[in-house]
């Protein structure tokens, strides 16, 4: 008897699985059609600070969007800086707001993507070197046989350039620390890495660092900045190279002038980007970045 | 058992080397108290306090269900089409459809083949080659977890399949029966049980890994455990990690019953469990299939456009268009190389880890031990060890390597020694479970006869219970290493060392022909061990 019970949950196991998938296709297909009428702009940021926050900025932005343009907007999140690139190399992705390094990668795969905002300190963006105070390091080259840590692996002010810098310094980030430098996977997490005592020192991007210095996220007492470095370009906003042929003739110029002509009147996304408006910039001035990311072979 | 006088040196000689490798990899560390971050135990505290007081507002509770539900989803559609393959595979490569034996054996070698080759690679390595491929899809997460559970199922119905006594297939065939009827008449009736009671088990593995599938994006308690540790909000973490524990343990008491069902095969009154677990089957395959495939198209999958992109990709990894692809380079051979050695030494460094703490924690551990039916001798405080043990083995095993990686990596800097801690965490409670149940099964009276003959605990485990539980031991030793090696690549993409940073390290940096050197180095090493742990298997038998 238990013999006959087994045949028949296998048989079960099968047939429903057949009969179900079939049921699928019936109901996709028709929600298909309704999809292709109205398709969805889909906008990503890479994942480089706090998960919650950056889904309430980043959904402020879709829904501005939204009513200035008439499209249906929605923000998709992404668990690492690759898979948004990846995202954005495969068209799924119509917006992004990446880092430096990040926008360098995803031109390197979509060759007519076109980065065409920028808040105005991205033109002048800063890494900041932070430490406890009693730590004893005051200067990079004090940085010899200490733990350290980046941010993500794929994050401009996070590891590009701080990298660079040390490099400058006489600091071979693979050898010269104690033990192999730690990635924490965002600039949030760095600064609470260091205040715990996780690690001696980390690098992060400025903005961040100011933030969670004005909203009290850090103890000043805790940790300090011992270095900043000069300055390069960094964060902006990213439009993908199938934007006209997805949503129409022009739709590229209608984003465009949306997110250009964001005021502090949008006050939940000005806060969130910890600006008062975004500006233009041009695929040229990441020529610095492309550069660096050669010589330290984070792109081919 | 006839010739043990035999087989016990060759198990001593076994054990002897084993502790050598052991040693062995543990120089591959510099053991001194650099290994630790200064202000690690800090935060490792704060992560231990989150294990008291989890967070459990009713918003995290709703979302934590949410992400339960998403988890079990992908891990039963994930394993509806597992068996599908198995199944299929299994019987192709069993040989029992064919006659000549030529063909027979081809069969049998191409299939089994397959089956080695998709389970040699990790479900999450499956899970970025599909995302890479076909991008963030459900299909991309589903596939990742039926291929190599397809594979590692699919070897074991064959291997069923293979030892099936044969006087009544040879009766079947004698009375003129062809070779569908005999395999629906003759094998598949005798292997049932012993297919179902395996898939279930693997059922309850697939929902860790369904978890952990979701580090690539695709939602469920991985993610939120992911968002939350990046958060830094350790509290948080553990919440989720116990909605994933109180799933693994549903399952695994819903799996305890049908292996029940099935060995006893006794008539419950009413209905029975078997046909409770088919419905249950059933119901769960449906609205899996439905809530992930909601709003997805399958034969979207084979769009022009995703098949451009999987060209792409693939044409990525096997350096079409690239000048210098990585493995035909002399230097990255060498540094990937490196990595390979590093790597199999975490693996022994890990389950060397494993074998020490199950070893400790094993004979309380034991039901007939607690009890002190095995011993004779009855403690007070037996039943509390026992208690501490066995919640400690389903913590331990309950939580996926990587997430114990994650919080691994807060006390100790990144390098070997987190990756084979964080690995032997994991591994410990499933050989400690595994050992207390061989205890369990073994014949009391030659351990009660010593007992009553005055030989303390330690002597008794000494004389009486290691001599006869060892080879079940060693196997399972040689068993979970297998398992370990494929996992290796996996914690080191949190910074664990080793192939699995590497691997991390080109993804993020789109090299892929270095993501194919680093593949062909995983996969040597991970048939070194299936091969080198089965031999040593079969030796000690």
């Amino acid at each position: 008897m238990k013999k006959w019970v087994s045949i028949i949950i296998l048989a079960v196991l099968v047939f429903s699985l057949a009969a179900c998938s079939g049921q699928n296709d019936k109901k996709t297909g028709k929600e298909k059609k309704e999809a292709k009428t109205q398709e969805v702009f889909k906008i990503g940021a890479i994942p480089d600070q706090n998960a919650a926050d950056l889904s309430k900025g980043m959904t402020a932005v879709a829904k501005y969007l939204s009513e200035k343009t008439g499209m249906k907007v929605e923000f998709v999140p992404s668990v690492d800086y690759a898979a948004l690139v990846t995202a954005f190399q495969r068209g799924e992705i119509h917006m992004a707001w990446f880092g430096g390094l990040t926008s360098v990668q995803a031109r390197a795969l979509v060759p007519d993507a076109d980065s065409f905002a920028q808040r105005p300190r991205d033109s002048q963006f800063h890494s900041v070197f932070i430490t406890q105070p009693s730590s004893g390091i005051n200067k990079l080259e004090d940085l010899k046989g200490k733990s350290f840590t980046f941010g993500s692996e794929s994050s401009t002010s996070g590891h590009l350039m701080p990298r660079y810098y040390l490099m400058q310094a006489g600091i071979d980030a693979n050898k010269d620390f104690d033990g192999k430098p730690n990635f924490s996977g965002s600039h949030d997490t760095t600064y609470k890495l260091v205040e715990s005592g996780a690690f001696k020192a980390g690098a992060l991007n400025e903005a961040v660092w100011q933030t969670a210095v004005k909203d009290h996220k850090v103890d000043p007492n805790k940790v300090k900045v011992f270095y900043t470095t000069p300055s390069f370009y960094d964060y902006n906003w990213t439009l993908n190279s199938n934007v006209n042929d997805v949503f129409g003739k022009g739709a590229d110029k209608k984003v465009k002038d949306a997110v250009l002509s964001i005021t502090t009147q949008q006050k939940e996304i000005t806060d969130f980007f910890q600006t008062d408006k975004f500006v233009e910039t041009k695929n040229s001035n990441y020529a610095k970045i492309e550069k660096v990311a050669k010589a330290l072979k984070m792109i081919q | 058992m006839k010739n043990s006088a035999v087989l016990l040196p060759k198990r001593f000689i076994l054990s002897v080397f084993l502790i050598a490798i052991f040693v062995w990899s543990l120089f591959s560390v510099h053991w001194n108290s650099d290994l630790l971050h200064t202000g690690g135990w800090p935060t490792m505290l704060q992560i231990l306090k989150g294990v008291i007081r989890p967070d459990l507002t009713a918003e995290i509770l709703a979302l934590g269900l949410k992400a339960a539900w998403i988890t079990l989803a992908y891990a039963v559609t994930g394993m509806s089409l597992a068996i599908l393959y198995a199944f299929i595979v299994g019987i192709l490569a069993s040989g029992t459809l064919t006659s000549k034996t030529v063909s027979r054996l081809t069969s049998k070698i191409f299939f089994r083949g397959i089956l080695g080759f998709t389970r040699a690679i990790h479900e999450l390595i499956w899970a970025w080659l599909f995302v890479a491929a076909i991008g963030l899809s459900p299909y991309a997460a589903i596939l990742a977890l039926a291929i190599p559970y397809g594979g590692i199922l699919g070897r074991i119905f064959a291997d069923m399949l293979n030892d099936v006594p044969q006087e009544p297939i040879m009766a079947l065939k004698a009375a003129g029966a062809s070779k569908l009827q005999i395999l629906i008449y003759g094998y598949l009736p005798l292997v049932w049980a012993d297919m179902i009671s395996y898939t279930m088990y693997r059922f309850e593995c697939s929902i860790r890994s369904s978890a952990i599938m979701s580090f690539v994006g695709l939602g469920g308690l991985g993610y939120q455990i992911q968002l939350s540790l990046a958060d830094l909000k350790y509290n948080q973490v553990w919440s989720y990690i116990y909605f994933l524990i109180v799933l693994v343990l549903l399952i695994d008491g819903w799996s305890n019953l049908v292996r029940r069902g099935l060995v006893e095969r006794k008539r419950v009154k009413g209905i029975s469990i078997g046909w409770l677990s088919t419905l249950l089957s059933v119901v769960l395959i449906i609205f899996s299939w439905v809530y992930v495939t909601e709003d997805v198209h399958f034969l979207e999958l084979f769009s022009d456009k995703n098949i451009q992109y999987a060209q792409r990709f693939f044409g990525g990894m096997f350096g079409v268009g690239n000048p210098h692809p990585a493995f035909f380079d002399k230097e990255n051979w060498s540094s990937a190389l490196k990595l390979t050695i590093e790597t199999l030494e975490m693996s022994i460094m890990a389950i060397g880890f494993s074998t020490i703490a199950a070893f400790i924690t094993v004979l309380p551990a034991a039901r007939n031990i607690a009890n002190g039916d095995l011993t004779l001798t009855k403690r007070w405080y037996n039943w509390i060890l026992f208690g501490v043990v066995r919640v400690l083995y389903i913590f331990s095993r309950s939580v996926p390597e990587l997430v114990w990686a994650m919080m691994i990596i807060f006390l100790f800097k990144p390098g070997l020694l987190p990756g084979a801690i964080a690995l032997a965490l994991h591994n410990f409670g499933i050989l400690g479970k595994l050992w207390a149940e061989v205890i369990e099964d073994m014949d009391s009276r030659p351990i009660r006869n010593l007992s009553s003959s005055g030989a303390s605990r330690l002597q008794s485990f000494y004389y009486g219970i290691l001599p006869r539980v060892l080879p079940r031991f060693l196997t399972y030793i040689l068993y979970r290493w297998e398992v370990i090696m494929r996992t290796t690549i996996v914690v080191g993409f949190v910074g664990a060392g080793g192939l699995g940073m590497q691997f991390k390290l080109s993804m993020s940096y789109f090299q892929y022909t270095n993501l194919t050197l680093l593949l062909i180095c995983y996969m040597v090493l991970v048939v070194i061990a299936d091969f080198a742990s089965e031999s040593t298997r079969k030796a000690v038998k």
